[in-house]
């Protein structure tokens, strides 16, 4: 899967998830080289492991500070104080709302605009891909001063629609890439069968594609979700009513003042937070084509 | 490939075009502050948006109330909330980003005084002269206050709720015991040094004299550190000649100030500069190390004691006791032998306002008597209208309100141009630099020079 | 209007798809593209054409010049040239960059990657597990969990103090090193994903072949396995180059970019001084300027991709 960038060229057809799982294939015969990549690659674990324990300590500990320290006693109450509408349920609504509305935008547009990128050959086909293919690389945290002054000329400041419509427009261009490469693995011969019977483009698209699909469609629903949920920056910057922030601007707000802070309550309200994306990754990873499904296709 | 770009773009402006077509009306999902025509014949919605944090309620409690009391009265508007939770500099810029924009601007919001006049020029704010005429109220409102929303062309567009003064707070339990006598006035720079030192000799692990320092703190870096000593130097004009409408760039008393506080961290007097950066440093200071007796004295706004008594966010019930009150000195004890900074925040209403009268009608019951006095009270504010000054409730509030009130008489207000947020930003950033060690003072000063200029332009400064 | 240029361009070849007699014509073909291209035009080309427009402008949030913005032509680029701050923070991010990403991301990645060949699979599994782990958690969590880590009293002097070191307070006396090491902390997983895959290509054949011939574990790697993903390696570092460039979060989370702008790079610059200071013209030069640093870097990456397109 990381055929859609870094093999194909605009206009190839290219073989999607071509690779089941990510299984590695060990050398045979390397007894000590192996024992020694093991070592390395546990210390490595390790070093990535640390900053992750003190979130989960941290969450449980009733007296949790910076430090990371087996709790003395163990506690919930972390979890029940954040768990407020105020600070946790009307922002986690809010996430979903942004992040469910830009993915499900995101699959639709990518679907439809992968369709005849795939089923025709214009001659609009190649630029069109590599704008697209340009467009994967836009630095989008670069554009929010632009972006902000354009919302204010459109009036759409403070609107969910406009940040739904923004970073459904960021993640585009890598969904087209995504949705087009799929949509080239599935036979079309499948789809002559509609046409003598009469359907018309949209319909085989309906009809027969899209189901044939639909793995493909669910790795990228849920990396343009995942991309969607954890983004900060779009939403502190273009939500400004209190009412309408999604989870990472609430988190930042509350305990963004870092300093004399609830550190217990920063890591339970964290762990609430990152759950449902952990949840969807493993899904996406077991479940659909593996991990490696994410790896050409992400985008920071 | 070059072919498409011209085509692509004018897609963009043709649907930029439409796009801002559509939403220029007002369209059904556009969650604008308010959909009722001026006349207050329909429902009508009044968005109201100020500053709320874990350590500052007050203004919640103030609206809340005045939300149910305007609502009782008015049945068919809705008062719409939104308290913005955000340290002081992140509550400027997320108002200032709604400002821009019509359809977000809240039709009435709480806003630093400093910010006023920069919003007054870029018509953000509504005038106010016609409500003011007719209140009867705004009589009893003093001349300072009335100044801090006045604009370049003598109309209102604010209206204060409150002022503040800075003094010195410190601990009567650690000086006792550096056997300092009491109480403490300091009379020049050199006598805080003096304390210090004597506080640190005698007492390891103490921090004896701490002040703001750096761009973490923000406005209470000047506020509440750097213009106690500018404006105790030289001849006192501090940042800008007001009389020459020129700021002030090259003086020997900047630099002597920067040298103060380079002192103050280098000989460890003070906070160490990585936790002086930490925004909330002022947290550490008040919440812990004053009640704990682990500091001497910082330097700090009037409104302090609400930040001890019963309910606030550091209760500590011995300080009307423990603490004691000094007027920060000038620099060798030039006249009038202390300084002091004064600032405060208003409530102001959108120029866009659909429902000006509805604004008006809240704001001037927000700031009523009634309400003026219990707020004044709950937020440890100096009161601007003189009917609540006089008020005994109010006198009584705490121990400390004589002290500070004092303090008016050698107070200095920041200069009240449009430029003014540029270029504390600049001053902040030199204490940053000095204290971190980064540039010595006179490189510091010389950097803040050349920032200004770029600021303000070459025949906007003066040299000293 | 916005359909129309397509036509000319549609010089479709019915090579298998719809029957022409069935679609609605060659317009009708290009349809589904159409809101595809208007939130593309709208949302991403508008800003880029905006931001050029605006850096020319005084554009500011309060002031005189919020109501009357005026054109004030190359100033804003001139300011930039003379702010000392501003060649201070293309330094930070050009290291920032190069630091965390070209090396650091790129070289733990490959080498995560390579090792998992060789380890035992249950440790390759679990350590790439905890790998992702980092670059999964939405942005704003890893950077108040590298915060705690790397703050004074937090869980790295804590290690250091177990070894008898004291250790500095990072985010203060050191903000690059931290910001570089919780930039590699959270975005290695990527690298390391597109190695596995990239690995995964070079067939077993060819490596055991070359062991045959007593090569060398560090000569196969360099003369067979490298350049056998040689394509993977460029793009990696393209797509990862661009990322760095724009990470906001995490810095302004760690550090604000402090202190004394030592950990500015420039989005957190154009933040600073189109929002905080409310320069609006002054930041979106800033923005302008990372365009064009992206713009170079995804035109390379193109015509990179293009030239392995023609060689097939």
């Amino acid at each position: 899967m990381t055929a859609p960038i870094t093999k194909a060229g605009p206009g190839t057809s290219s073989r999607a998830s071509r690779r089941a799982s990510g299984v590695s294939v060990a050398l045979p015969g390397k007894a000590v080289p192996r024992l020694l990549a093991n070592v390395i690659l546990i210390v490595i674990g390790l070093c990535f492991l640390i900053p992750l324990v003190w979130m989960v300590l941290a969450s449980i500990d009733p007296k949790a500070s910076y430090q990371t320290q087996v709790p003395q006693s163990f506690t919930l109450s972390n979890f029940s104080a954040v768990l407020t509408p105020e600070l946790a349920f009307g922002p986690l609504w809010n996430s979903l709302l942004l992040s469910l509305g830009t993915a499900v935008i995101t699959v639709v547009v990518a679907v439809l605009a992968a369709y005849p990128l795939s089923r025709y050959q214009a001659r609009y086909n190649k630029p069109f891909m590599y704008t697209v293919l340009f467009g994967t690389t836009l630095p989008i945290t670069a554009i929010m001063v632009p972006v902000y002054s354009l919302f204010v000329q459109f009036n759409l400041l403070d609107s969910l629609w406009g940040v739904i419509l923004f970073m459904s427009a960021a993640a585009l261009p890598i969904a087209i890439w995504m949705a087009k490469n799929f949509m080239d693995s599935v036979p079309i011969s499948l789809e002559e069968a509609a046409w003598v019977d009469g359907a018309s483009a949209m319909k085989a698209l309906r009809v027969i594609v899209v189901p044939l699909m639909r793995p493909g469609i669910a790795v990228v629903f849920i990396f343009v979700f995942i991309q969607a949920w954890g983004n900060f920056f779009v939403p502190f910057i273009l939500l400004l009513s209190p009412s309408k922030q999604p989870a990472a601007v609430s988190i930042y707000a509350f305990f963004g003042q870092y300093g004399a802070i609830a550190y217990g309550q920063l890591a339970a309200f964290s762990i609430l937070y990152s759950v449902p994306v952990i949840v969807l990754y493993v899904i996406i990873s077991r479940g659909v084509g593996g991990s490696f499904a994410l790896a050409g296709a992400v985008k920071g | 490939m070059s072919r498409r770009i011209p085509i692509i773009a004018s897609i963009a402006v043709g649907s930029m075009v439409l796009l801002a077509g559509c939403s220029s009306g007002s369209s059904p999902n556009d969650n604008g502050s308010s959909s009722a025509p001026s006349e207050q014949a329909g429902p009508a919605t009044l968005k109201v948006q100020y500053l709320q944090s874990d350590t500052f309620t007050a203004m919640n409690t103030l609206m809340t109330s005045v939300k149910t009391e305007f609502e009782s009265t008015h049945k068919n508007v809705t008062v719409e909330l939104q308290p913005v939770t955000a340290t002081d500099t992140d509550y400027d810029t997320k108002l200032s980003l709604s400002l821009r924009s019509a359809s977000t601007a809240p039709d009435v919001f709480y806003e630093d005084t400093f910010q006023v006049k920069s919003d007054i020029e870029a018509g953000y704010l509504l005038n106010l002269d016609t409500y003011l005429k007719t209140w009867p109220d705004w009589s009893q409102f003093n001349e300072g206050a009335k100044a801090a929303g006045q604009g370049d062309d003598g109309s209102i567009y604010a209206i204060s709720l409150g002022t503040d003064t800075r003094v010195i707070w410190y601990s009567i339990p650690v000086m006792k015991k550096a056997n300092i006598t009491l109480p403490w006035q300091p009379k020049t720079w050199q006598d805080i040094l003096d304390t210090a030192a004597k506080i640190k000799a005698a007492e390891p692990g103490v921090v004896p004299f701490t002040m703001y320092a750096g761009t973490g703190t923000g406005e209470g870096t000047v506020m509440q550190s750097f213009y106690e000593l500018l404006y105790g130097t030289g001849n006192g004009l501090g940042l800008y000649d007001a009389s020459a409408k020129k700021w002030i760039v090259g003086s020997q008393g900047f630099i002597d100030s920067l040298t103060f506080l380079e002192t103050l961290y280098k000989d460890g007097y003070a906070v160490t500069p990585a936790e002086a950066l930490d925004p909330n440093v002022w947290k550490t200071v008040l919440g812990t190390l004053m009640p704990e007796a682990k500091a001497g004295g910082t330097v700090e706004g009037s409104y302090t004691p609400s930040f001890w008594e019963k309910g606030g966010p550091f209760p500590w019930p011995a300080y009307t006791t423990d603490v004691g009150t000094a007027l920060f000195p000038t620099q060798n004890g030039e006249a009038p032998g202390g300084v002091s900074m004064s600032g405060g925040w208003t409530l102001a209403a959108s120029a866009t306002t659909k429902n000006p009268d509805l604004a008006f009608e809240f704001m001037s019951l927000a700031l009523n008597h009634d309400n003026a006095l219990s707020y004044a009270i709950a937020a440890s504010q100096i009161a601007v209208r003189t009917d609540v000054a006089a008020e005994p409730t109010y006198l009584a509030a705490n121990p400390f309100q004589k002290a500070v009130t004092d303090a008016v008489s050698v107070t200095h207000y920041r200069p009240a141009t449009s430029d003014y947020p540029k270029i504390s930003s600049a001053a902040q950033t030199a204490t940053e630099s000095v204290i971190t060690g980064k540039q010595t003072p006179q490189e510091a000063a010389a950097a803040y020079d050349t920032a200004v200029e770029g600021i303000v332009g070459a025949d906007m400064v003066t040299k000293q | 209007m916005t359909a129309q240029p397509l036509v000319k361009h549609d010089a479709a070849l019915p090579t298998g798809g719809p029957h022409p007699h069935r679609t609605a014509g060659r317009l009708g073909r290009a349809l589904p593209l159409v809101p595809s291209v208007l939130l593309l035009a709208t949302f991403l080309l508008g800003p880029v054409i905006w931001s050029f427009y605006g850096s020319f402008t005084n554009s500011a949030l309060s002031g005189p010049n919020a109501k009357n913005p005026q054109f004030i032509g190359l100033k804003n680029y001139v300011d930039l040239m003379n702010d000392p701050v501003f060649p201070l923070s293309l330094i930070v991010t050009l290291v920032f960059v190069i630091v965390s990403a070209i090396i650091g991301q790129n070289v733990l990645g490959m080498s995560i990657a390579l090792l998992m060949q060789r380890a035992n699979h249950v440790v390759g599994s679990i350590v790439g597990t905890l790998v992702v782990a980092a670059w999964v958690l939405p942005e704003i969590v890893a950077a108040f969990i590298a915060y705690a880590y790397f703050s004074n009293d937090g869980t790295l002097n804590q290690l250091l103090a177990l070894i008898g070191v004291t250790g500095p307070n990072w985010l203060f006396s050191f903000p690059m090193v931290a910001i570089i090491l919780a930039n590699v902390w959270r975005g290695t997983a990527f690298s390391m994903l597109v190695y596995q895959a990239a690995l995964q290509d070079v067939p077993t054949e060819i490596t055991e072949a070359a062991m045959v011939d007593g090569a060398g574990g560090v000569q196969r790697l360099i003369y067979i396995t490298l350049p056998m993903i040689k394509t993977s390696i460029s793009t990696n570092l393209m797509l990862i180059t661009l990322q760095t460039l724009s990470v906001f979060t995490l810095i302004w989370v760690m550090t604000k970019g402090g202190p004394a702008s030592a950990s500015s790079t420039l989005p957190v610059l154009a933040y600073h001084e189109a929002f905080q200071f409310g320069d609006i013209g002054y930041g979106t030069a800033i923005a302008t300027i990372m365009l064009v640093v992206g713009a170079i870097f995804a035109t390379i990456y193109v015509l990179l991709l293009r030239s392995e397109d023609q060689v097939k």
